[in-house]
């Protein structure tokens, strides 16, 4: 299963409005996708924001994304990306 | 799909910040609307508000109407327009329950979803301090 981990790298942590971005690009996806702690003691579907809240992921967390389908390699690179541009944010 | 419509109605100007504050995270909400009903406004006035609410959102699938608390006005208004399969009534609204409901499954029936946000809104109440501990110890 294709996974890769990222940092959150905004000030603002991965708090609810980068959640509702995360969500909708999720939701562009056949894939399903999961968004863990490394240790996997919180995972989020990657389709619910109120989920993804639950990682509580500030500035400096890490975490891994999981996914699985069809378009896998596409919705993990656009998730990736995601995360490496701070969301928008910086 | 015809969509389950939603109406947020508290004390206060409450109902309205909370409607903001989700649209705000998730973008404009058409199927939920808001009323905020004056600490002094007329009960009769507020009824109509309410009913007049509930039609403007109703698609033929429902309304979920969300009130701030058990016992208080607000729900005891919106009380006036239960009905099964028609219009449910879940109290204590919190943000997570505002955002479940605009965001719900499509498929999911009035009566589904109104159980599914009772449930997420209490789910989404966390002591953080306790949340945190696991994380403090490593």
């Amino acid at each position: 299963m294709p996974e890769v981990n990222v940092t959150v790298i905004n000030p603002l942590g991965l708090h609810a409005r980068a959640a509702a971005q995360l969500v909708k690009l999720a939701n562009c996806f056949k894939s399903s996708i999961i968004i863990a702690r490394p240790d996997r003691s919180t995972i989020a579907n990657g389709r619910s924001i109120l989920a993804v809240l639950t990682l509580s992921a500030s500035m400096g967390s890490e975490l891994v994304i999981e996914v699985v389908g069809e378009d896998a390699d596409l919705a993990l690179k656009a998730v990736e990306d995601l995360f490496k541009n701070g969301f928008g944010e910086i | 799909m015809k969509k389950i419509g939603g109406v947020i109605v508290s004390h206060g100007q409450l109902a309205n910040e909370l409607l903001a504050a989700a649209e705000t995270v998730i973008g404009e909400l058409t199927h939920v609307t808001a009323v905020s009903i004056g600490w002094h406004d007329d009960v009769e006035a507020a009824t109509a508000e309410v009913e007049r609410s509930i039609k403007q959102v109703s698609t033929g699938a429902g309304v979920l109407v969300l009130t701030d608390m058990f016992g208080g006005t607000p729900t005891n208004i919106s009380a006036m327009f239960l009905k099964e399969n028609e219009v449910e009534i879940v109290t204590g609204v919190n943000l997570p329950m505002v955002i479940k409901l605009a965001s719900h499954n499509e498929e999911a029936t009035l009566g589904e979803l109104a159980i599914e946000v009772e449930s997420q809104g209490k789910q989404a109440i966390h002591r953080t301090g306790a949340l945190l501990e696991p994380q403090k110890a490593k």
